[in-house]
């Protein structure tokens, strides 16, 4: 009768129905998991054919959107279904090597002859290190730098003696240019054309921190130095570039990037990986210039995407992804081609790079790419100082007391165990 | 005195006005095409009201499958609606009615978890979820609905007012007990089982908290969850939002226009027997 | 087999189904989660430790945890009172028996059936600065654009006049049904005695409807101490901080950090917490019960 139908049927369709992709296991299939939407899917997918070509071995590559990929990606390394291979950004791998998840790859890399371990540039190798073993190979490092608008330029006057844009290189030819960039062209009172605006305010923040000798987290990983006087300094130095030069629009409500693709905005600081959205854009006429000095040392965010294998793969398995993961790169030229930058010497000094203009311009500042900080509380710590630098810069509360606040709360963070 | 009640009228019809003006707004804002998006004065109708919205919905498949979800949300209100009404109605009657040891004492247990905050169990849950093997799967998504304290509570309280002459003499008539339940204590208990299955059904349909962590892929997420993704991806496409917010709508206030009576009587019930 | 033995044994099988659910998904994580909440419990670590009490105790240092909390007795003090006080206008005004009693009735209910991301998505648009139609009102006459979500201030009563506005139905109901059941004659009474609107009010209804506005306003504290939804959805817990909740500082522990014993930690001091003033405010409606000589 009735009441017995309809929960039955219910669990008919239950069991039928909706089961969870919980991919098999084909023998031989490398599975590789990244999060490379858009155009570097594409180029990654390419790479990834040719691997197969090449080498023989399947490769089963699954995008998953950055926004839900380490939720994914945690729960497969906890629960099964975690792929061969997968990339894991270099300031979220302490996270996961702080638990061991990661299988270390220093003995792959020791046994394969054929591979030149010293031709990766030592620091971002060393930034895919933690507790002293290899966790990943870094595929690409994405640096920021400074891309700058040529005709407005030119239009400016600021050229050299051929009448070539000529990007700044110090803090008062930055300020020098900006001003004359900045320019109200119809007579409101309030600048249609900024000489700089500031894009994603962590990473700005953090290449003009580390210019002035600060940094989040003290040497050691251990404590917090947020509100340190050269961190003061620099971010103070960000909110007077829109207060007191009024070079740079308030970030609230302001699309920054759009207003550089728009040709509204003169000069901006971005990642590497911006070059194929400016290059969409048509009739934009751009450069790429490695970041000012606005501080004491050379110094600038950068992030890297590192090929990482789980700690369970078997021992076969793991031979066939390291072959996987090498021919990645030894081929990242290729990757580079798609707005990445190689960290292989060789290839940096290759005549096909010479001639990616903005990448090879970037590129110089590789020496001294700064990375988040290596602690796996990074993630945690994060807001805080994004409240922080939202606050000075948006003027809510001065630079040192912003970074007071975020000081008190991080160090809560880092005083756990 | 007739001042007086022209006003209460009209302070009844505004407050009217001021909840269903939302609701009624999302559905005419869901015609609305992208060129009227950013007008600076906003209409309260559509100038050119269009379909397209409701056709662009279909074509998200990969990021974002409506339909999909739209299935999900059907299956697992209906199957989580009518297995729970069969489990908690034999439960309830054997609470009301039929006697065994630990009867009183399993019963106050499981009234004493009421004042558990269900957001309390939702880690652990998450994680004997995860043991089982039932991530991103309808079990999941249905499965621990079913351990709801109301309906059992409701229909016991509802079984207990049912004579027991009736009871009586169909057992010396040679009736079993089951016979009994399902001849005498369902058709007489009809109406609160009604009210509690379209309770349930309201209840599962717009739940947020479970589906939130019990599935990650996007092919099984139920509609709340898989709106709120949406909106997160189409911020400035008001029209496109609407639409998707009026698919998730309007069938839970179809059912409220066609079962008021049910849901006013439910709702009385709790409060005055709580 | 005998009478009493077909009755236990229907008895079993009929409530076992039932329960064998009611265990695994209420009883056991009940417990497991207290469990769970005395272990340094990571969903990638391979070991687990005992730890006793220190969740708890890094709780009580925990700057954002009190935050969570403050933020959540705010919200509880903008929608419990103010959302009773609505309900109980509006089932006032339905018990004048007025035309149109039925529609009207409908209309106050219609917002409770909404699921919680609909309802956050309507008021995402309303309470837009730039383009919502509050401002454009507001505006209209000559008032100010406020940043109804993105300001500290305003985030958080913003999220408690969207919630009254979406449950207030539900109280409605019952104190429509208690106010139905309040005999016409008592205040025929208090008429004859020269007792005004107001003290028919305060001596008649209020007092006889002292169970339903336990119940109700019982059910509003446990309800508003678990708003989620809400900031989750329309304000992810900012603008600094403003509208993080404990159920959201929770949720974000668990799934975002993957801490799972301090969550659970989280979980356990709210329901704790919610406990506590569910005796207290029990004592304080019903206490003076006896008061009211019938």
């Amino acid at each position: 009768m009735s009441p017995f139908f309809a929960p039955l049927a219910a669990a008919l369709i239950l069991a039928a129905g909706g089961c969870s992709r919980r991919t098999t296991d084909e023998a031989g299939v490398l599975r590789f998991w990244n999060g490379f939407t858009g155009p570097d899917g594409a180029t990654m997918e390419r790479i990834v054919k040719r691997f197969e070509h090449d080498s023989g071995l399947r490769v089963k590559m699954q995008i998953i959107p950055w926004a839900t990929y380490y939720d994914k990606l945690t729960l497969s390394l906890a629960y099964g279904g975690a792929p061969d291979v997968f990339i894991c950004h270099a300031n979220r791998l302490a996270e996961f090597a702080r638990y061991g998840v990661m299988r270390p790859i220093d003995d792959l890399i020791v046994s394969d002859r054929t591979f030149p371990a010293d031709d990766l540039m030592p620091n971002i190798r060393d930034a895919a290190r933690y507790g002293g073993v290899q966790c990943g190979l870094p595929l690409d490092c994405h640096p920021q730098g400074l891309y700058y608008n040529t005709r407005l330029f030119r239009e400016a006057g600021i050229t050299d003696a051929r009448g070539e844009a000529t990007p700044p290189r110090t803090l008062s030819e930055f300020l020098q240019a900006a001003r004359r960039l900045t320019r109200d062209k119809d007579g409101d009172g309030r600048p249609d054309q900024w000489g700089f605006a500031f894009t994603w305010l962590r990473t700005n923040w953090i290449t003009f921190i580390s210019q002035f000798g600060g940094s989040v987290l003290t040497p050691d990983l251990v404590r917090s130095r947020i509100n340190c006087a050269e961190n003061a300094e620099a971010t103070r130095l960000m909110a007077d570039l829109i207060t007191r030069y009024r070079i740079a629009p308030r970030p609230e409500g302001f699309d920054s990037w759009m207003g550089f693709r728009q040709g509204r905005v003169a000069m901006a600081l971005e990642g590497i990986y911006m070059l194929s959205s400016l290059e969409e854009q048509k009739g934009l006429a751009y450069a790429g210039a490695p970041a000012p000095l606005f501080g004491r040392r050379q110094a600038v965010w950068g992030g890297s995407h590192v090929l990482c294998m789980p700690r369970t793969i078997g021992a076969a398995r793991a031979r066939r992804a390291w072959r996987f993961m090498r021919y990645l790169s030894d081929n990242s030229l290729d990757w580079a081609a798609g707005g990445q930058m190689p960290v292989r010497k060789s290839l940096l000094r290759a005549a096909r790079f010479r001639t990616m203009r903005v990448q090879r311009e970037f590129a110089r500042q590789l020496p001294y790419v700064v990375f988040e900080p290596a602690s796996h509380k990074s993630t945690e710590i994060m807001p805080f100082y994004d409240a922080a630098i939202e606050s000075s810069l948006l003027g809510l509360q001065t630079p040192q007391a912003a970074l007071d606040e975020a000081h008190r709360r991080i160090s809560q963070v880092m005083a756990r165990r | 005195m007739r001042a007086g009640r022209i006003v209460l009228h009209l302070a009844m019809a505004a407050a009217a006005a001021l909840f269903v003006a939302p609701v009624v707004w999302m559905v005419v804002m869901s015609f609305l095409p992208e060129s009227e998006i950013f007008q600076p004065v906003p209409h309260w109708w559509p100038q050119h009201p269009t379909w397209s919205n409701y056709l662009e919905l279909l074509k998200r498949a990969e990021e974002a499958p409506v339909e999909r979800w739209f299935l999900n949300s059907a299956v697992v209100a209906a199957a989580g609606t009518s297995s729970y009404l069969l489990l908690s109605s034999m439960a309830a009657y054997a609470f009301a009615r039929l006697s065994f040891p630990g009867r009183d004492m399993l019963f106050f247990i499981v009234l004493a978890t009421l004042v558990i905050p269900g957001q309390v169990t939702i880690i652990p849950v998450f994680l004997i979820l995860q043991k089982l093997g039932w991530f991103n799967t309808y079990w999941a998504l249905v499965v621990p609905g079913l351990s709801g304290v109301f309906g059992v509570f409701l229909l016991r309280q509802f079984f207990l007012t049912i004579p027991r002459e009736l009871e009586e003499a169909a057992v010396m008539d040679g009736c079993s007990r089951a016979a009994i339940y399902r001849r005498i204590i369902l058709p007489l208990g009809k109406p609160a089982i009604a009210t509690l299955g379209i309770f349930s059904f309201l209840g599962a349909w717009n739940d947020f908290m479970l589906p939130l962590i019990a599935v990650n892929e996007n092919e099984m997420r139920t509609l709340p969850v898989g709106l709120m993704i949406f909106l997160g991806r189409y911020t400035m496409q008001y029209g496109l939002v609407m639409a998707a917010a009026a698919v998730t709508t309007i069938p839970v206030i179809a059912m409220f226009l066609i079962f008021q009576r049910h849901i006013v009587r439910g709702v009385v019930l709790t409060g005055l027997k709580g | 087999m005998n009478q009493r033995t077909e009755e236990r044994l229907t008895a079993y099988l009929f409530v076992a189904p039932y329960l064998l659910l009611f265990a695994a998904f209420l009883a056991v994580p009940v417990v497991y989660g207290f469990y769970i909440s005395l272990h340094d419990w990571h969903v990638l670590g391979r070991a687990r430790p005992f730890v006793g009490f220190a969740n708890y105790s890094a709780l009580l240092r925990d700057d954002l945890f009190h935050t969570a909390l403050l933020n959540t007795a705010y919200f509880a003090l903008l929608t419990v009172l103010p959302g009773n006080a609505a309900s109980l206008l509006l089932a006032l005004g339905l018990n004048a028996r007025v035309k149109g009693e039925t529609l009207f009735k409908t209309l106050y209910y219609l917002p409770v059936v909404l699921s919680v991301a609909v309802t956050a998505i309507i008021w995402r648009w309303l309470y837009s600065t730039e383009f919502g139609i509050i401002n454009h009102y507001l505006s209209a006459l000559g008032g100010p654009r406020p940043a109804w979500l993105n300001s500290p201030a305003l985030a958080m009563p913003s999220l408690a006049v969207m919630s009254i506005w979406w449950g207030a139905g539900g109280n409605m109901l019952i104190y429509l049904a208690g106010l139905r059941g309040i005999p016409d004659e008592y205040y025929e009474a208090a008429r004859m005695d020269g007792a005004g609107t107001w003290a028919r009010f305060r001596h008649v209804t209020l007092p006889l409807l002292r169970p339903a506005l336990l119940f109700c306003l019982v059910m509003s504290l446990i309800g508003s101490s678990q708003v989620f939804g809400q900031s989750y959805i329309l304000t992810g817990g900012g603008p600094h901080y403003s509208t993080l909740t404990v159920v959201l500082y929770m949720y974000q522990t668990g799934f975002s950090l993957y801490r799972m014993g301090y969550a659970c930690a989280v979980a356990y001091v709210l329901f704790a917490l919610v406990l506590g003033l569910t005796v207290v405010q029990y004592r304080l409606v019903a206490g003076r019960r006896e008061d009211f000589a019938a």
